[in-house]
């Protein structure tokens, strides 16, 4: 039981910490709008008044103040974050991304879809090897055939458009 | 009685062929995350071309109606508002749908789309003349005052932390900010080309709301599989239950018929202001955002009720009362009618805009109907494993930001957005109030720039008269600070009951 309780109290420090490091990145985020809004070196204004900054400064004020009240916010627990069962997903979406530009959207969904669901798979799932690869593969081509049906044909959508679609 | 008249003519065997298969493609494209209402009519706008005025009309009115009741089944079931519409429906519909009541949750929802939509439909009917004079009425200071109220809201959405609320709200507000300035024409804060074009609506609504599910489930946090059982509720049971509930039904209705009648204001916050409404008001608050069949009520009624009267404006003034009611306008347009007070009487448009009316009635109709089948097979959808079901939100939600200006800024700007929101959401931080101050914002500032010049002009250096003179302005100062007072209060009892 003590160990769990230490196990428990170690979490709950943990947890501060991570929303101390939060209300801090917080804090950084109003310091820089704040600055940004006053400062007319990025944009200078071509209105004597500058009228047109002024709805951001009002607001980048009072970002200001509400970061500096969270310091004093208790009570709210944080949630940890799975880091390592994240970061393949992450890679993914930015691999994702900047594949769509090139192959086009439908062949970049499809591998998508494929690479996704074979990295993200259920522990039971690796019985037949080969018999599950074919398996989503013809679901990633299923799913993206049925995207291609609904939105290139039907609705006459404009997408990125690559080297096969 | 005109609209009596025009009954029959929609009953033609393709007029309600086109309704059913209008209602159907609705409520999924509204299902469809990116896929907001506005998007949906645009894009079957060129279907119409080949139709007669009426087919077209009832078609476009067909998929308005349903796909603002289609985006609470994405909301309800992935926790993804298909529009901001039904950004309210999420706080109590997930919930519930976690808990294994998806069935009970999708009926209410579709019941009370049902009422209020019908409600909406009939102000339209009946009251057309009296409110198309109300709405003229509303200027800039107005619609600056209830952006203000709008921005009331969010501290009573949020019950964990108020602080908490207002900074994400604040920061909607500042993201709105990006890009060209609408009065002045100047550009701000835009320091790479990808943001010249601001930060659009869907986009940001699309990336706080689908991104961080995709990455929870991939994290492996929510299995949504196995955790729970279904619970069956026979449908009266629900109706019963539904019916019951009058209070949350008037509230959700009478706020989303009057906000729905403001030109501009958007529909998009109804949903949100009658579920801070009805939260106010209920006996056991500390239930919503665990599940209150209350909330979803308030909401759904709210933003279908919005329906009807935003085409009061649009039909007798040409000025659309939401955002789908503009694309909408470009529909009328393209099919020879032109808005005015005489498209009620005039020999070649009546009987076309009565019929379109009177085809909404049967939409909402075909709505239940088709709905409440969807909902008893809703289960399935929380049964899809979740690395299947994370990678397909995923590129839908790629290609409603895509497809909304072709953007592929739009895209970058949607998953970044959404991946901040994601850390944002672990420290406790709310996607809710940033959509809705990315949605005022711009409603705001622009409405305070043109009092503010048409102040200037009127009064001098005292154009602070406009916006703080004149019934409706004093009447919607009073809301707010009511609104705020009344929150702050219930805040502190609430914290001293606990």
């Amino acid at each position: 039981m003590a160990f769990i309780q230490i196990a428990n109290q170690r979490e709950v420090r943990n947890m501060n910490q991570y929303l101390k490091i939060s209300t801090l990145i917080v804090t950084a985020l109003a310091a820089v709008l704040l600055f940004t809004s006053f400062q007319e070196v990025f944009n200078p204004s071509p209105w004597g008044e500058n009228e047109d900054y002024l709805f951001p400064r009002f607001i980048a004020g009072g970002i200001a103040v509400l970061a500096l009240l969270l310091w004093f916010e208790r009570g709210d627990k944080g949630k940890s974050t799975n880091f390592m069962d994240l970061l393949p997903g992450l890679g993914l979406i930015l691999a994702y991304l900047i594949s769509m530009n090139t192959v086009g959207f439908y062949m970049a969904s499809m591998i998508m879809f494929f690479a996704v669901i074979m990295i993200y798979k259920k522990p039971e799932e690796t019985k037949d090897f080969w018999r599950v690869l074919l398996m989503k593969l013809s679901i990633s081509a299923v799913f993206t055939l049925i995207l291609y049906c609904l939105f290139t044909l039907m609705l006459q959508v404009r997408l990125p458009g690559g080297l096969f679609f | 009685m005109e609209f009596f008249n025009y009954f029959s003519n929609v009953f033609t065997f393709a007029n309600i062929l086109i309704l059913i298969l209008g209602t159907i493609g609705g409520l999924l494209m509204g299902a469809a995350p990116g896929l907001s209402p506005t998007m949906a009519v645009a894009l079957l706008i060129p279907f119409t071309f080949h139709m007669t005025a009426e087919q077209g009309l009832i078609m476009l009115g067909a998929v308005y109606t349903s796909t603002v009741a289609g985006g609470a089944i994405s909301a309800i079931l992935l926790k993804i508002p298909g529009a901001p519409a039904n950004i309210a429906t999420v706080m109590d519909g997930y919930p519930m749908a976690k808990n294994g009541r998806s069935t009970e949750a999708l009926h209410y929802c579709f019941i009370s789309s049902f009422i209020g939509g019908v409600i909406g439909i009939l102000v339209l009917i009946f009251f057309t003349p009296v409110l198309a004079d109300v709405a003229l009425k509303f200027g800039p200071s107005h619609m600056f005052w209830i952006a203000i109220f709008g921005v009331t809201v969010i501290a009573s959405l949020d019950s964990k932390s108020i602080i908490k609320g207002l900074f994400s709200g604040a920061i909607g507000l500042w993201l709105a900010t990006i890009g060209y300035d609408a009065v002045l024409g100047v550009e701000r804060f835009v320091f790479n080309p990808i943001f010249s074009g601001g930060i659009n609506i869907i986009a940001a609504l699309v990336g706080l709301f689908a991104i961080p599910q995709v990455l929870s489930m991939l994290e492996g946090k929510q299995s949504q599989a196995d955790q729970f059982q279904m619970e069956k509720k026979s449908l009266l049971e629900s109706f019963k239950y539904n019916i019951s509930r009058i209070k949350a039904l008037i509230v959700g209705s009478v706020t989303g018929t009057i906000i729905g009648l403001i030109p501009g204001a958007g529909g998009q916050i109804a949903g949100l202001v009658s579920y801070a409404q009805i939260k106010k008001t209920s006996t056991n608050k500390e239930n919503f955002g665990k599940g209150e069949p209350d909330g979803i009520i308030a909401a759904e009624s709210a933003n279908n009720a919005m329906v009807g009267p935003s085409l009061v404006p649009l039909l007798t003034l040409g000025v659309p009362g939401s955002p789908t009611a503009a694309v909408l306008l470009g529909g009328l347009l393209i099919h020879g009618i032109f808005p005015g007070h005489e498209i009620f009487v005039s020999e070649n448009t009546a009987p076309v805009v009565w019929t379109f009316i009177d085809s909404l009635i049967l939409a909402q109709i075909f709505m239940l109907i088709i709905g409440l089948f969807l909902s008893r097979h809703s289960g399935w959808i929380m049964k899809v494993p979740d690395n299947y079901m994370a990678v397909s939100i995923l590129v839908l939600a790629v290609f409603g930001t895509y497809s909304i200006g072709n953007s592929y800024s739009d895209v970058l700007i949607m998953v970044v957005l959404g991946t901040i929101m994601f850390f944002a959401s672990k420290a406790g931080f709310s996607a809710v109030p940033v959509v809705l101050g990315i949605i005022l914002g711009p409603i705001a500032e622009n409405n305070f720039l043109l009092g503010k010049l048409i102040g200037g002009a009127r009064y001098g250096d005292d154009w602070m008269i406009y916006f703080t003179t004149g019934t409706i302005n004093v009447t919607l100062i009073v809301i707010c600070i009511a609104s705020i007072t009344y929150g702050l209060y219930s805040n502190r009892k609430s914290k001293r009951s606990t």
